[in-house]
C-alpha cells in the first residue's frame, strides 16, 4: 500500500509563497500528474514530498507514516530527475546496482534485481557504457532503471521528458505508462505538457500560482474545467472563452450576436452570476459550422489538420476577446473574409463568472 | 534523530533546503564552517594588515620588542620614504623651531629628526617610472592584443592552435633565459635603461595575456551581429569597430586593468634591465634595504603605497579575477 | 568567412563608396604587429640565448664569443652546487604546491555553500596574490624579524631570544638548516593557497545539484559523494592549478626570494632563478654558462606549460 496523503503543506522562500496551503490524497497505485506553467509550485510540491525540500508548514504522509521531517532516503521512495542525474564516473551497471548497494543488500538480490529492470527496460547492452556516451533517451532509461531496482512505494518524477528530444518524448511516454501499469506503483509525475498529463494521468492537479486550481480526471478538466485557468490552460487550442452580458436567457456577445442559452444552464446562471457579465466557454469541437440558426462571425484564417480544419473566426473586429476557434469538416470551403455561421452543442457549453474566474456549476452537480 | 524525525524543526523553514540538512547537527556543521573560513580569512589579511601598521609607527615603535598593537601613528615613514633630507646644523635648527607654524607637514616632522627637506627622494621618480612603464605597455599592449584577439576569433588562422600556444608560452618563460641576450641587444641598439626600451619590453611581455583574455572576451559574443552588419553593407572594419568594440568594453576594462597589476608589479626584468634611468618601483624598494640604516617605516609606507592602488583596484574587478589569472581559462 | 569583399549593393547605396580592406588583409594588419614583437622580444632572443649556451662569452668582459660547445651543459651536470640547488627548487616547488594543493582544496569546501558575506570574504582572501611578489617579499621580511616582527609574537613566541629566526635558520641560538627555505614556502603558500582555493571552488560550483539530490535519496555516504562526484569534476581543474604553480614557483619565486632573502643564509634560499640571475649579472657575468643553465629550466618548463595547456584546453571546452 502506497497512499500519499498532504496535509496543509505549504512552502514559503522568504515571503514568498512558493506554494499555499494544500491538501491532496493520493491513492495506491494511482498515476497522478502535478501540472501547471513554469513557477507555480508543482516543482516544488514534488520535492516536498520526497524531502528534497523541507516544508515550511504542513504534514506529508506515506501510507499513513508521517515521513515530513524524515531523511529523503528514508521514504521508500525514488525520484526520477529531469536530467537524469546520473553519477557520471560509474558504468550503467555500476549506476543501477547503487541504491541496492547502499543499502546493504545481498549480491544475488542485487544480480537479480539489475537483470530484471535491465529487461524490462531493454538495455542490457548498455550495462557497460559511461553515462556521458549515451544519449538523452538512454539515459532516462538507466534513470528509470535506477529507480526501479528499489521497488519503492512511490515514484515522483520531475519533468522527465523535459530533457528529450521530441520523437524520443512520445516514446518514453508510452513506456513509462507501460512501466507504471506493469509495476503498479504509486507515481507521481510533474509536466508543464498538458498534452502529457492527459495521455497519462489518472488524475491530474492543475495548479497556477502556488495554488491547485482543480483536481480532477483528464475527462473532467477537459469537459468541465472549474475556472478559467483549466480552461484556458487545457487543450490545444485552448477553450474559447467569449465574453458577454447575460440578461433573461440570452447572452449578448460581440458583432450584434444573441445566444439563447440551453434551457439547464437558466436557472445558475440567474442565481450564481454577480452580475451581467458572464463568459461564455466552448471548445473547438463544440462548435457546429455551417449551421441554419446561430452566431455568425467573420473568417480571417484557416488551418488545415487532416482530417478537420481548424476556422480562425473574429465575431467583432480583431480584439483578443472575440476571436474564437472553431472545428469545420475537411471539405468545408470557407473563403477568407467571408461569414461564417455556427451553432453550438448545449451539452458542451460552459460559463463563467468573469469576476470570480469561476465555472457555473448546474444545479445538481457537485462539481 | 528520533526525535528531529517526528517533530522537525523548531521554527519553521523558509529557505530552499534539503531535509537532512535541516537538522540541528548540519545545521551546527554550516556554522562551524563559516566561522573557520571567516578566520582564515583575517588570518590571510594580517600581514598585510601588520605592514599598513608598521607604515605609520615611529622609528622608536618599529623596532619595540614586543611590537605594538597601539601606538601613536605618525607620517614619519612617508617623509622619509618620499623626501630627500640632511641634518641641519644647530643654528639653522633653532630658526626652524622658532618658525614651526610656517612649516608643511611633512618638513615638520623632519624637523622633529632634526632634519631639512631638500627635496624629493629617488624613491618618487621610481614611482612616476612605474607609472609611465606600466601605463604605456599597458595601451600598447590592449590595443594590440586586442586586434590579434579579434582576428584569431573571427578568422580561420593557419596554425591558429600553435600560434596561441606560442603566444601563451612567452609568459611561461623564465625572465633569465630572455633577459640576457635582451639585455646584449639592447645594449647595443641603445634601450638599456630607457623608459621606451621598457615599455616595448612589457609590452611584449603583457602581449600573452591581453590576447588570451581578450579572445575569450571576444568569442563571447554571438558573431551574428557582425554578419548582421556585413550583409548590411559594412565592411569588416566598421563591423569590428562599431560592433565589436562596443560590446568589448567590459572584457577590455578588465583586461587593461590585469594588464596594468601586471606591469605595476613586475620585478625580475626592471631590476636587470634598469639602472638610474628607468628604474620602477619594485626594484627601488627591495634597494633601500641597503642604503645606510634600515628604515623599515619607510620600507612600510613604500610597500603601502606601491600596494594599494592594486588593493583598490582588485575590488572593482572581482567579478573577472579569476579568468585575469588563468588567462581565462575560467569563468567565475 | 572567406576572403571575399563584401558588396554593398544589398543596402541600397547608403555609404559611400570606398576601398575597403578584404578579410585576408585585415588578418595580416590585425596580427601581424604582434607577431613581429613578439619573434623579436621573445623568440630571436631565445635562439641568441641558445647560441650564447654554447660560448663562454661574458657580457663585461670585452671579447667576441668563443665556442665552447656542450662544456657549459655539462658543467652544469657536474657542479655539486648546482645539484643542490636543484635539490632546493625542487624542494620548494613541492611542498610550495602541495600545502596549497591541500589548504586550498580544504578552504573550497568549506567556502562552497553560502553564508553570510561569503562574497566579500572571498575577494579579500584573493588579495595576497595580486601584490607584486617581491613586495611582498619584503614586508615578510619585516614580519619575520626575530626582535620585532609580529611573525613570531602572533605564533605565541613572546620572548626573542627563545624564538626561530626565521631567515637566518636559527632556533634559539641553534643553527636549524632548512628553516628560511621553509620561511619562503610559507609565503608562497600564503600568496598563492588563495588562488588555488578560488579555482577549485569554480569547479565545486560548477557540479550540479541534483548529482548530490540523487545521492541523498540513494543514501550514499560523504565519502561516496566525495569520491565518486566531486572529485572527477574537479579533477581537470586541480590538475591546472597544480601545473600553474608549479610553472610560476620555477619562475616567479625569483621575485619572493629576491625581497625576502636574496638567496640567504648562504645559499640555503637560493632557487634556481636567483642562481640564474646570479651568474648572468653578477660576480664575473658568465653570460654563456647562465644561457645553458636557462636553456635546461626552460626546457623543464616547456614540458610542464605543455601539459597545463592542454588541461587549460580541456577545461575551456568543458566550461
Amino acid at each position: 500500500m502506497a497512499t500519499i496523503e498532504l496535509r496543509q503543506v505549504e512552502k514559503l522562500f522568504g515571503d514568498f509563497q512558493a506554494v499555499k496551503p494544500v491538501d491532496l490524497t493520493i491513492k495506491d497505485g494511482e498515476f497522478v500528474v502535478l501540472l501547471g506553467p513554469s513557477g507555480c509550485g508543482k516543482t516544488t510540491t514534488l520535492r516536498m514530498i520526497s524531502g528534497l525540500e523541507a516544508v515550511t508548514r504542513g504534514e506529508i504522509l506515506l501510507d499513513g507514516r508521517n515521513v515530513t521531517w524524515r531523511h529523503p532516503s528514508d521514504r521508500d521512495i525514488a525520484f526520477v530527475f529531469q536530467f537524469f542525474a546520473l553519477y557520471p564516473h560509474m558504468t550503467v551497471r555500476e549506476n543501477i546496482a547503487f541504491p541496492l548497494q547502499a543499502e546493504g543488500q545481498s549480491k544475488e538480490l542485487i544480480a537479480g534485481r539489475l537483470n530484471e529492470v535491465v529487461d524490462l527496460l531493454q538495455i542490457r547492452r548498455l550495462l557497460n557504457a559511461r553515462p556521458s556516451s549515451l544519449s538523452g533517451g538512454d539515459q532516462q532509461r538507466v534513470a528509470l532503471a535506477r529507480a526501479l531496482v528499489r521497488r519503492p512505494a512511490a515514484f515522483l518524477m520531475d519533468e522527465p521528458l523535459g530533457a528529450l528530444d521530441a520523437e524520443f518524448r512520445e516514446t518514453m511516454r508510452a513506456e513509462i505508462k507501460r512501466l507504471h501499469i506493469a509495476q503498479n506503483a504509486t507515481t507521481v509525475y510533474v509536466t508543464h505538457d498538458q498534452i502529457e498529463a492527459m495521455a497519462m494521468g489518472d488524475r491530474i492537479i492543475v495548479m497556477s500560482n502556488a495554488e491547485v486550481q482543480q483536481v480532477g480526471t483528464p475527462a473532467e478538466v477537459y469537459y468541465e474545467p472549474a475556472n478559467l485557468f483549466v480552461a484556458r490552460f487545457i487543450g490545444s487550442p485552448g477553450m474559447n472563452l467569449v465574453p458577454g452580458k447575460y440578461q433573461e436567457g440570452v447572452v449578448h456577445l460581440a458583432g450584434g450576436n444573441e445566444y439563447p442559452v440551453p434551457e439547464r444552464w437558466r436557472r445558475s446562471l440567474t442565481a450564481d452570476l454577480s452580475g451581467e457579465d458572464v463568459i461564455v466557454g466552448f471548445r473547438p469541437e463544440a462548435a457546429v459550422a455551417d449551421s441554419e440558426a446561430g452566431l455568425t462571425a467573420e473568417l480571417y484564417a484557416d488551418e488545415l489538420h487532416g482530417a478537420h480544419t481548424i476556422l480562425h473566426l473574429s465575431l467583432n473586429g480583431r480584439a483578443s476577446e472575440s476571436i474564437i476557434h472553431i472545428r469545420a469538416g475537411r471539405g468545408a470551403r470557407h473563403p477568407i473574409g467571408e461569414t461564417v455561421r455556427f451553432d453550438l452543442k448545449p451539452e458542451m457549453v460552459r460559463f463563467f463568472d468573469p469576476h470570480t474566474e469561476l465555472a457555473l456549476q448546474l444545479e445538481g452537480n457537485n462539481g | 534523530m528520533a526525535s528531529f524525525a517526528e517533530t522537525g524543526p523548531r521554527t519553521p523553514v523558509t529557505e530552499g533546503i534539503r531535509v537532512d540538512k535541516v537538522h540541528p547537527r548540519a545545521r551546527l556543521l554550516r556554522n562551524i564552517r563559516a566561522i573557520l573560513v571567516v578566520v582564515v580569512a583575517l588570518i590571510g589579511l594580517v600581514p598585510v594588515f601588520a605592514m599598513g601598521l608598521t607604515a605609520f609607527k615611529s622609528r622608536a615603535d618599529v623596532v619595540s620588542v614586543p611590537p605594538q598593537l597601539i601606538f601613536e601613528p605618525t607620517l614619519e615613514g612617508f617623509v622619509f620614504l618620499l623626501t630627500e633630507r640632511s641634518q641641519m646644523s644647530a643654528s639653522a635648527l633653532a630658526t626652524a623651531q622658532a618658525n614651526e607654524e610656517e612649516l608643511s607637514l611633512f618638513e615638520r616632522i623632519a624637523l622633529e629628526n632634526g632634519q631639512r627637506i631638500n627635496g624629493p627622494s629617488d624613491f618618487v621618480t621610481r614611482l612616476r617610472n612605474s607609472l609611465i612603464i606600466a601605463g604605456g605597455s599597458t595601451i600598447l599592449s590592449v590595443v594590440l592584443g586586442v586586434f590579434a584577439a579579434y582576428a584569431f576569433s573571427r578568422f580561420d588562422i593557419p596554425g591558429k592552435d600553435d600560434l596561441m600556444f606560442f603566444i601563451l608560452s612567452t609568459r611561461m618563460l623564465p625572465a633569465v633565459v630572455v633577459a640576457v641576450p635582451l639585455f646584449l641587444m639592447f645594449r647595443q641598439i641603445g634601450l638599456h635603461d630607457t623608459h621606451l626600451g621598457m615599455i616595448i619590453l612589457y609590452t611584449v611581455f603583457n602581449l600573452s595575456l591581453t590576447v588570451w583574455l581578450l579572445k575569450g572576451f571576444i568569442d563571447e559574443i554571438p558573431r551574428e551581429y557582425e554578419e548582421a552588419a556585413l550583409v548590411d553593407g559594412y565592411t569588416r572594419m566598421q563591423a569590428f569597430f562599431k560592433i565589436v568594440l562596443p560590446q568589448a568594453a567590459t572584457g577590455i576594462a578588465a583586461t587593461t586593468v590585469f594588464s596594468l597589476i601586471f606591469a605595476w608589479n613586475e620585478y625580475a626584468f626592471a631590476l636587470m634591465m634598469t639602472s638610474n634611468n628607468a628604474r620602477t618601483a619594485p626594484p627601488a624598494i627591495a634597494t633601500m634595504l641597503g642604503r645606510g640604516g634600515i628604515e623599515w617605516s619607510a620600507i612600510a609606507a613604500g610597500t603601502l603605497a606601491f600596494l594599494i592602488p592594486v588593493v583598490i583596484v582588485i575590488f572593482a574587478l572581482r567579478q573577472h579575477l579569476l579568468r585575469g589569472v588563468t588567462f581565462g581559462a575560467i569563468r567565475k | 568567412m572567406t576572403s571575399a569583399t563584401v558588396s554593398r549593393s544589398v543596402s541600397g547605396g547608403k555609404r559611400p563608396r570606398r576601398r575597403h580592406l578584404s578579410d585576408r588583409a585585415i588578418q595580416n594588419l590585425f596580427i601581424w604587429p604582434t607577431l613581429i614583437l613578439l619573434i623579436a622580444i621573445n623568440l630571436f632572443p631565445l635562439f641568441y640565448s641558445l647560441y650564447l649556451s654554447f660560448t663562454d662569452y661574458s657580457a663585461i668582459a670585452n671579447q667576441q664569443p668563443v665556442w665552447i660547445a656542450f662544456e657549459n651543459f655539462s658543467r652544469v651536470f657536474n657542479d655539486e652546487g648546482m645539484w643542490e640547488i636543484f635539490s632546493i627548487t625542487g624542494r620548494y616547488v613541492l611542498f610550495s604546491v602541495l600545502l596549497q594543493l591541500v589548504l586550498g582544496f580544504t578552504l573550497a569546501m568549506l567556502v562552497r555553500e553560502k553564508f553570510l558575506g561569503s562574497g566579500v570574504i572571498t575577494t579579500l582572501i584573493l588579495v595576497p596574490m595580486m601584490l607584486s611578489p617581491v613586495v611582498v617579499g619584503l614586508f615578510w621580511k619585516l614580519m619575520y624579524n626575530p626582535t620585532f616582527g609580529y611573525f613570531n609574537y602572533l605564533i605565541g613566541f613572546d620572548n626573542p631570544s627563545t624564538a626561530p629566526d626565521w631567515l637566518a635558520s636559527r632556533f634559539a641560538g641553534q643553527p636549524v638548516p632548512g628553516l628560511a627555505l621553509w620561511a619562503v614556502i610559507i609565503v608562497d603558500v600564503w600568496m598563492w593557497t588563495p588562488f588555488v582555493m578560488l579555482l577549485i571552488l569554480s569547479g565545486l560550483k560548477a557540479i550540479p545539484e541534483y548529482l548530490y539530490e540523487a545521492a541523498a535519496i540513494d543514501r550514499a555516504s560523504s565519502w561516496f559523494q566525495f569520491w565518486r562526484i566531486t572529485l572527477p569534476q574537479v579533477a581537470p581543474l586541480v590538475m591546472i592549478a597544480v601545473l600553474f604553480r608549479t610553472i610560476e614557483a620555477m619562475n616567479k619565486s625569483f621575485d619572493l626570494v629576491m625581497g625576502m632573502t636574496g638567496g640567504g643564509p648562504g645559499a640555503q634560499t637560493e632557487v634556481v632563478a636567483v642562481n640564474l640571475y646570479r651568474q648572468a649579472f653578477q660576480g664575473q657575468w658568465r653570460t654563456g654558462r647562465a644561457s645553458a643553465l636557462a636553456y635546461i629550466v626552460l626546457i623543464i618548463i616547456i614540458a610542464v606549460s605543455n601539459l597545463y595547456i592542454r588541461n587549460l584546453n580541456k577545461a575551456r571546452k568543458e566550461g
